[in-house]
C-alpha cells in the first residue's frame, strides 16, 4: 500500500508538539478528527485502486497485443499449408457474405448445387437479411456416445486416511441444488450456524493501524494527559467508527506502542551479528520434526493414517545398543581414532593410557583396593609410555596393539561404569579417596553442565569440596579457591589457570603435601601432572567446539550404535565432528563419569537424575512449545461427542453389536495396572504401547502351526484379528511365493493365510458398468469361499462428520460410509478404491469384515462363496432395516444411482 | 461475511448508464424451445472473429455477422442423443490450425467438432458428471479445460485426445465446478469456481512435462499417465455464495455469484505456503436482479468492457478497467424478459449477443455516434 505509506509519512512529519492545554477536546472534536482520517484512508484507498487498475490494464494490453499476434499468425498459417482440403467454415463464410451482399444469387446456386455434389450440406441461410431464405442448414448429426454412469472424481488410496480438518463439513453451510424440484436447500442446522458465527478474529488491517497511530499523534499534540497515551473517551470513539470492540482498540494500541518502541530500539542497535540457525539448535529443535511428523507406527513421515504430532510412547524395555557384527580393525577414515593413534604425540598415547587404567581401575569399585591399583596402573602405564618414547618411532609395530587392548578396555570399563550407575551408592566409601586431581576433574565437569545450571550440582560439590577439605587439610587454600570457581561458573579457562599456577609451584609443599598418601615418587607425580595439563588444554579445546547440538547428537550414537567412534562420526556426525575428536569426546566423557562415581555417587546421581529430567521432561515440554508455535502441523483430533449417532449407512453388523473399540498405544512404563488408558477403553495392548511384554493386557498372539490360522480355533482369527509376525510364533512371512526360485522354508501348506490385508494379498478388481445399476465392482479371477478380496479404503472420519456428509449423501441417492469402530466412520467418497462401486445385495457373494490389523481397523472384503472370474461382487450393506434409505431396500440399492431428472428441466431457477 | 474492514473498500461503480455508448436490437433469432446456455465468439482465429457458436440442447450452431444485423447460419450440429444438453462451447484449433468446436453438457461427453470438414474429431469420455464450462488455452488453443459437476477440472488435449490433469483431490472443490479460465499469460495458471462458493487458483508448473508428452504421444490416450493435481495455490472465499463464473482481467479475477454484482480482487499469494493468501477486493459492479446462479459473462477480446444478463432480459455492460467502474450501457428491450444465461461480446465490443432462457439469441449492434 505504497499510496498508505506515503500519506503517513507525510501526515508523520507533522511535529507532535506537547501542547499544554488545560482541557481535554471535546467528543465532538475527536469523531470529526475521526472521520476525516477516515475520509482521508478512504481517498488513498481509491487512489491505490486506482494506480493498480491502470498498471493491469497495461498487462492486459500487452497481453492481448500478443493474443492478436498469435490470432493473426494463425489466418497465415492455414494459407500456407492450405493442403488443397477445402476449410469448410471459410466457404461457408464466403458463401454467407456473398450471399449477403447480393453479388452470388445467380453463383450461389451454382456453388451450392456444386458443394451438393461434393457432398457437402447447402450454403447458409441468412436471418434478418431481406433476401429470401433459400436453403436451410441441414444439420450435422453427432454419433450418440455412451455416457458414463455417473460419479465424483474420487482419488485412490491403498490404505486409511484420516480426514484433514479442511475437510470437515461441520459448521460449514452447503447449498445443495435439487436438480429435480429446481431448489436451493440450505444444508446446515441452526446449532451449526452459531459454530460459524463465532469466526475467526479480524486482524487490523494497515489503515487501522495508521488511524490509531495518527490519533495518538493527535492526542500527544492536544491533550495534557500526562501518561502519554489515549483516553478511554477516544478510544470508545474510535471502537464506534471501526466497528470494533474498545477492547479490541485498546489491545491492538498498546501493541503498536509497543512494536514501535521495539522498532526504535531495533534501529539503534542495529549490531547484529549472523548465527547459524541449525548449529545452535539444540538437537530436540531438530528432532522436532522427526517427532512431529515421523509416525513410529507405520514408520513413515508424514503419516496419513495417524496423523502428524502422535503422542510419543517410549517402549519400557529399552534396545541394547547396535553392535557391530564384524568390529572393524580397519581405520574408518583419514581422520579416524586409529590412525591418530599411531601418530600422535607419545605424550597424548600416554595421557590416554593413563586414562584407560584409571578407569579400569575405579571400575572395580573396592575403595581399598582403587589407590593402589592406581597407582600400580600409573605406574605401568608410565613405564609403558616411558619405553614408548624411548623406542619413539620403532615401536609402531606395538601400538597398534596397545590400541586394541586400551579400546576394549575402555569399553569394558563403560559397561562397568553403567552397571555401578545402577548399582548406585556402593562407592559411597570411595569418598576417603579424594586426590586433587580428581577433585579437578570434578570442578571441569561442573563448569561444563554448568549451562544447565543445576543448583544441586553445585551443591554436591561444594558438600564434596568441603569433605575434601576434612580429608586433606594442608591444601585448604587451594581447593576453596577452586570450589569458590567453580561455583562461579567460570569457563574452563580459569581451571586451567589454575592447574598451570598450581604447575609452577608444583614441588612447592602444598602440592606434595597432596601426593604424599598416594605414596609415590614426586617425579613421577609431576608427569602426572603435565599430562593432566596436556588433557585439560584438549579438554578446553574442545569443549569450546563441542556444541549442545553436537553433544546431543553423540548421545543419541551412542544410543546407537555404543561406543563405536568410526560408527558415530560416519552416520551422525559427517562433517561435524572426525572420528578422533569423538573418540577423545567419548573417553573424556567417560572419565567423567568415572569420577563422578570416585566423588561420591550422590554427586552422580544428581547429575545422572538431573540430565535424565532434561532430556525427557524438558524434551517433552520443548516438543510441545514447538507444536504450538507451529502452524504448518497439522493436528488431527477430533472431539468425540457421544450424542445418538443415527446410522443408515453400511454397517458390518455380527454377533456382537457393540461396535469395535478404537485402540489408541498407552504409554505404560510398567505392567498396565487399572488406570492403563487401553485398559480403560477396553482394547488390548498393542505392539506399539509402552507397557512391557510381560503386561497382562497384551494380546498374545496366536501359536498355530498347522491350521494356517483360518478357523475360530486361532486365537487371533476367533479375535477378528490378523496374525502379526511380530506377536505370533509361528506366522512368518516367507520370501516370496516362490516364484522367484526361493524355496518356502517350511512348506506352502503350513504358511499363515492370516495376513492377507497386512500383506494386501489382494484380488484383482476391476471396476466397470454394473449389471445392475451404476458402476460395479469385477473380480478379475475366481476364488474359493473366504477368500480374502481385497480393502475397502476410506477417509476415516467422525461420527458427528458422518452424520453430516450422510445427509447430503442420502439427498444424492449414493453413500459411501461405511461404520468402523466407535471412532471413525469410513467415507470412500472422495477417496477410497474400486470397492466402493460394489453393490448391495439383499443376497450377496460377497462380506465385510473390520480386522484388527497391527493396532488398525480395517474392512476387508471376502468371498462368502465361490465366485468365478469376471463376477460383479455384492454386499450386504446391512442397513439397520428401519433406519434404511428407501432406495436401499430395493434390491439392486446402491453406491450411484441417481435418476436424471427430465431434461427439459436443465437448469432451473435457484432461489436464494 | 466478515465486515470489510476500514481501508480495504472496494470501489463500487454507480449505475446511471455513462451513454459513452448505444446499443440497439438488430436481430432475434428463436432457436428451439430449449434454453441456450452458451454464445461465443470465435477470438482464436481473426479470419472467424465474425463467427460464433451457441449451445443449447442437444445443438451446436455456428453462425456469423453480417452486416446490418444480419446473422447467416453457417454449420449445426445435432447429438444423436435426444437427452443431450449442452451447457457450454468453445472455440479451438488443431495444431494445423483447423478451427475447432468443443462442447460438453449433461451427458459429460466432450465433442470436439472439426468445423472446418464439419465432422465429429472425437468425443472425451470420463468425466463422472455433467460439464459446466469449457475454456480454450488462448496462447496454445488446442489445450482445452473443462469444469464438471464430478468436483473436478480436467485439463484435455485436443489433437491427441489425451486427459492430461485432473485438478481435483484433497484440495479440490467440493461440490460442482461451474466455471474455469486460463491465465491470460500465464501459462501454467488456471482459476476455478464452482458451488462450494470458492475460487480456486491453480499451477500445472510442476506437471508441465506432462502436458508437453501429451503433444507427442503416439500410444492409446487411455494409456496416458493422466496426473491429478490435488492442491491449489490458492483458494479465495470471495462469495458466500455458489460463484458461476469468473475470469481473468490480467492478474486480477473477476467473478460473480448470485449477489447482483460482478467482483474484481486481486489474489495476493504468499510464495512460501501455497493455500494461503489473502484477498483484496478492489471493484465491484452491480447488476441489478442478477440473483439466480448459471448466468455467465463475457468481455471483448482486449478485455476493455464485460457484458452480463440478468434475470429480467437485460444487460449491463461494464467498463472493466477503469477506476471506478463505469457502466458504459444497460440494453432493455420490451420483448426480452427471459433470463439471460450469457452474453457474448465480438472483438471489438460493437456487437453483443446474448442467449436466453427461452431459447432466444439477440444481437445488440453499437451505434454509431453522428
Amino acid at each position: 500500500m505504497s499510496a498508505l505509506n506515503t500519506s503517513t509519512s507525510a501526515s508523520g512529519s507533522d511535529p507532535p508538539i506537547d501542547g499544554h492545554q488545560e482541557t481535554g477536546p471535546s467528543p465532538k472534536a475527536i469523531v470529526a478528527v475521526i472521520d476525516s482520517l477516515k475520509k482521508q484512508v478512504a481517498s488513498d484507498r481509491s487512489i491505490y485502486i486506482k494506480k493498480r487498475m491502470e498498471e493491469n490494464t497495461e498487462k492486459v494490453l500487452d497481453v492481448t497485443k500478443n493474443l492478436y499476434k498469435l490470432s493473426m499468425e494463425r489466418r497465415n498459417f492455414k494459407i500456407i499449408c492450405g493442403d488443397g482440403g477445402v476449410d469448410l467454415l471459410a466457404k461457408r463464410q464466403k458463401d454467407a457474405i456473398d450471399m449477403h451482399s447480393g453479388i452470388g444469387t445467380s453463383n450461389g446456386d451454382n456453388e451450392s448445387s456444386s458443394s451438393q455434389e461434393d457432398g457437402y450440406a447447402p450454403s447458409a441461410i441468412l436471418l434478418g437479411s431481406s433476401i429470401a431464405v433459400k436453403n436451410a442448414v441441414r444439420p450435422i448429426k453427432l454419433p450418440e456416445v455412451k455416457k458414463l454412469p455417473p460419479y465424483t472424481t474420487w482419488i485412490f488410496l491403498d490404505r486409511n486416511q484420516r480426514m484433514t480438518e479442511d475437510q470437515s463439513v461441520v459448521g460449514r453451510r452447503r447449498i445443495y441444488y435439487d436438480q429435480n424440484g429446481g431448489e436451493a436447500l440450505i444444508c446446515s442446522d441452526s446449532e451449526e450456524e452459531t459454530v460459524d458465527d463465532e469466526e475467526e478474529k479480524k486482524d487490523f488491517v494497515e489503515s487501522e493501524d495508521y488511524i490509531l497511530r495518527l490519533v495518538h499523534l493527535m492526542q500527544i499534540a492536544e491533550t495534557t494527559i500526562k501518561e502519554v497515551g489515549l483516553c478511554d473517551l477516544t478510544l470508545d470513539l474510535l471502537a464506534q467508527c471501526l466497528s470494533r470492540k474498545s477492547c479490541e482498540i485498546k489491545g491492538r494500541y498498546e501493541d503498536l506502542i509497543k512494536n514501535e518502541i521495539a522498532l526504535c530500539r531495533v534501529n539503534n542497535g542495529n549490531a547484529e551479528s549472523f548465527v547459524n540457525p541449525y548449529i545452535d539448535k539444540d538437537l530436540d529443535a531438530a528432532l522436532d520434526s522427526f517427532d512431529n511428523l515421523f509416525c513410529r507406527r507405520c514408520l513413515v513421515f508424514d503419516c496419513r493414517l495417524h496423523g502428524c504430532s502422535q503422542d510419543l510412547v517410549f517402549s519400557a524395555e529399552k534396545q541394547l545398543p547396535w553392535l557391530c557384527p564384524d568390529v572393524e580393525k580397519e581405520p574408518c577414515g583419514p581422520n579416524c581414532h586409529r590412525l591418530d593413534l599411531e601418530s600422535e604425540g607419545n605424550a597424548t598415547v600416554s595421557s590416554k593410557q593413563t586414562n584407560f587404567d584409571e578407569k579400569a581401575a575405579t571400575a572395580s569399585n573396592t575403595s581399598a583396593m582403587q589407590i593402589q591399583k592406581r597407582k600400580q596402573g600409573g605406574k605401568s602405564v608410565r613405564i609403558k609410555s616411558k619405553s614408548c618414547q624411548s623406542e619413539s618411532a620403532s615401536s609402531s609395530e606395538i601400538k597398534p596393539n596397545n590400541d586394541v587392548t586400551s579400546s576394549v578396555k575402555s569399553a569394558y570399563a563403560g559397561k562397568s561404569s553403567g552397571d555401578k550407575r545402577s548399582s548406585k551408592r556402593i562407592a559411597e566409601n570411595v569418598l576417603v579417596a579424594k586426590k586433587k586431581r580428581q577433585k579437578k576433574m570434578a570442578t571441569s565437569d561442573s563448569d561444563s553442565v554448568a549451562g544447565s545450571g543445576l543448583s544441586l550440582k553445585d551443591l554436591n560439590l561444594r558438600t564434596n569440596s568441603r569433605r575434601e577439605n576434612e580429608d586433606i587439610s594442608s591444601s585448604q587454600k587451594v581447593k576453596s579457591t577452586s570450589s569458590r570457581k567453580s561455583r562461579r561458573k567460570e569457563s574452563l579457562v580459569l581451571d586451567f589457570d589454575k592447574s598451570l599456577q598450581g604447575e609452577a609451584d608444583s614441588g612447592a609443599s602444598n602440592e606434595s603435601e597432596s601426593n604424599q598418601p598416594m605414596a609415590s615418587s614426586g617425579d613421577t607425580l609431576k608427569k602426572e601432572e603435565f599430562v593432566d595439563e596436556n588433557m585439560y588444554k584438549q579438554e578446553v579445546i574442545d569443549n569450546k567446539y563441542w556444541k549442545p547440538f553436537e553433544k546431543a547428537l553423540y548421545e543419541k550414537g551412542i544410543q546407537i550404535f555404543g561406543r563405536n567412534s568410526c560408527l558415530i562420526a560416519r552416520n551422525l556426525m559427517s562433517g561435524l565432528k572426525s572420528c578422533s575428536e569423538i573418540f577423545i569426546y567419548m573417553h573424556r566423557s567417560e572419565k567423567k563419569i568415572l569420577s563422578h562415581d570416585g566423588d561420591g555417587t550422590i554427586l552422580a546421581d544428581g547429575c545422572l537424575k538431573a540430565d535424565g529430567n532434561e532430556t525427557a521432561g524438558g524434551g517433552a515440554r520443548r516438543r510441545s512449545r514447538f507444536l504450538r508455535r507451529k502452524g504448518r502441523v497439522r493436528r488431527l483430533k477430533y472431539t468425540w461427542k457421544s450424542a445418538g449417532y443415527q446410522s443408515f449407512r453400511k454397517r458390518i453388523s455380527e454377533r456382537k453389536d457393540q461396535p469395535c473399540r478404537q485402540y489408541s498405544p498407552c504409554g505404560c512404563q510398567s505392567a498396565c495396572g487399572k488406570t492403563c488408558p487401553c485398559l480403560v477403553n477396553g482394547t488390548c495392548c498393542e505392539k506399539y504401547c509402552g507397557c512391557p511384554k510381560s503386561c497382562k493386557n497384551r494380546f498374545r498372539g496366536c501359536h498355530c502351526a498347522k491350521s494356517q490360522c483360518r478357523s475360530r480355533q486361532c486365537p487371533c482369527f476367533a479375535a477378528d484379528r490378523e496374525c502379526d509376525p511380530d506377536v505370533c510364533r509361528n506366522c512368518w512371512i516367507s520370501c516370496g511365493d516362490g516364484t522367484l526360485g526361493v524355496p518356502s522354508q517350511r512348506g506352502d501348506n503350513y504358511e499363515c493365510r492370516n495376513m492377507k490385508l497386512l500383506l494386501k494379498q489382494q484380488q484383482r478388481v476391476l471396476l466397470g458398468r454394473s449389471d445392475v445399476s451404476g458402476w460395479g465392482a469385477f473380480l478379475k479371477n475366481s476364488v474359493g469361499k473366504h477368500e480374502y478380496l481385497g480393502e475397502y479404503t476410506g477417509e476415516l472420519i467422525s461420527h458427528r462428520e458422518a452424520d453430516k456428509r450422510g445427509k447430503i449423501y442420502d439427498r444424492e441417492n449414493s453413500s459411501f460410509l461405511f461404520n468402523l469402530n466407535d471412532q471413525f466412520v469410513l467415507d470412500a467418497y472422495r477417496k477410497g478404491d474400486k470397492l466402493k462401486f460394489a453393490n448391495h445385495s439383499p443376497d450377496p457373494n460377497c462380506y465385510a469384515k473390520v480386522i484388527m490389523v497391527a493396532g488398525d481397523h480395517r474392512v476387508g472384503i471376502f468371498a462368502k462363496e465361490r465366485i468365478s472370474a469376471g463376477e460383479e461382487l455384492f454386499y450386504d450393506y446391512r442397513y439397520e432395516p428401519d433406519r434404511a434409505p428407501a432406495w436401499a431396500k430395493k434390491p439392486e440399492a446402491s453406491g450411484a444411482k441417481r435418476e436424471d431428472g427430465a431434461p427439459s428441466n436443465g437448469r432451473a431457477k435457484k432461489h436464494t | 461475511m466478515a465486515k470489510i474492514p476500514l481501508g480495504c473498500e472496494p470501489v463500487v461503480g454507480s449505475l446511471t448508464p455513462s451513454k459513452k455508448r448505444e446499443y440497439r436490437v438488430t436481430n432475434r433469432l428463436q432457436e428451439g424451445k430449449r434454453p441456450i446456455y452458451a454464445v461465443v465468439f470465435n477470438f482464436i482465429d481473426s479470419r472467424y472473429f465474425n463467427a460464433f457458436a451457441t449451445a443449447g440442447g442437444n445443438r451446436v450452431t455456428v453462425y456469423q455477422c453480417l452486416e446490418g444485423g444480419v446473422i447467416a447460419v453457417l454449420q449445426s450440429y445435432i447429438d444423436e442423443d435426444k437427452d443431450e444438453s449442452f451447457y457450454t462451447v468453445s472455440w479451438a484449433c488443431n495444431i494445423d490450425g483447423t478451427p475447432f468446436l468443443v462442447a460438453g453438457g449433461l451427458n459429460g461427453i466432450i465433442r470436439v467438432i472439426d468445423t472446418g470438414s464439419e465432422k465429429i474429431y472425437k468425443s472425451f469420455v470420463g468425466h463422472g458428471d455433467s460439464i459446466n464450462e469449457i475454456r480454450t488455452q488462448p496462447l496454445k488453443p488446442s489445450l482445452v479445460v473443462s469444469a464438471s459437476k464430478d468436483e473436478s477440472v480436467r485439463l484435455w488435449n485436443i489433437h491427441t485426445g489425451i486427459c492430461i490433469l485432473i485438478f481435483a483431490g484433497a484440495g479440490g472443490h467440493r461440490n460442482e465446478v461451474l466455471s474455469v479460465d486460463f491465465h491470460p499469460s500465464d501459462i501454467y495458471r488456471i482459476a476455478s469456481c464452482g458451488m462450494d462458493n470458492t475460487v480456486k487458483i491453480w499451477s500445472m508448473k510442476e506437471f508441465w512435462t506432462y502436458v508437453e508428452k501429451s503433444f507427442t504421444w503416439t500410444d492409446l490416450p487411455s494409456k496416458f499417465p493422466t496426473k491429478y493435481v490435488q492442491f491449489p495455490v490458492f483458494i479465495a472465499s470471495v462469495h458466500t455464495n455458489y460463484v458461476d463464473c469468473n475470469r481473468w482481467i490480467g492478474d486480477f479475477i473477476l467473478s460473480k455469484s448470485v449477489d447482483n454484482e460482478l467482483v474484481l480482487w486481486e489474489p495476493k499469494m504468499k510464495e512460501q505456503s501455497p493455500g494461503e493468501g489473502t484477498v483484496d477486493i478492489l471493484q465491484k459492479y452491480p447488476v441489478p436482479e442478477c440473483d439466480i446462479w448459471f448466468i455467465k459473462f463475457s468481455c471483448d477480446f482486449h478485455y476493455k468492457a464485460a457484458a452480463v444478463g440478468n434475470r429480467e432480459g437485460k444487460i449491463y455492460v461494464w467498463e472493466v478497467q477503469s477506476s471506478p467502474p463505469v457502466l458504459v450501457a444497460r440494453l432493455s428491450h420490451v420483448q426480452s424478459k427471459s433470463p439471460i444465461r450469457l452474453t457474448a461480446m465480438s472483438f471489438d465490443g460493437s456487437t453483443i449477443l446474448c442467449c436466453c432462457e427461452d431459447g432466444t439469441i439477440w444481437r445488440w449492434d453499437v451505434v454509431a455516434s453522428s
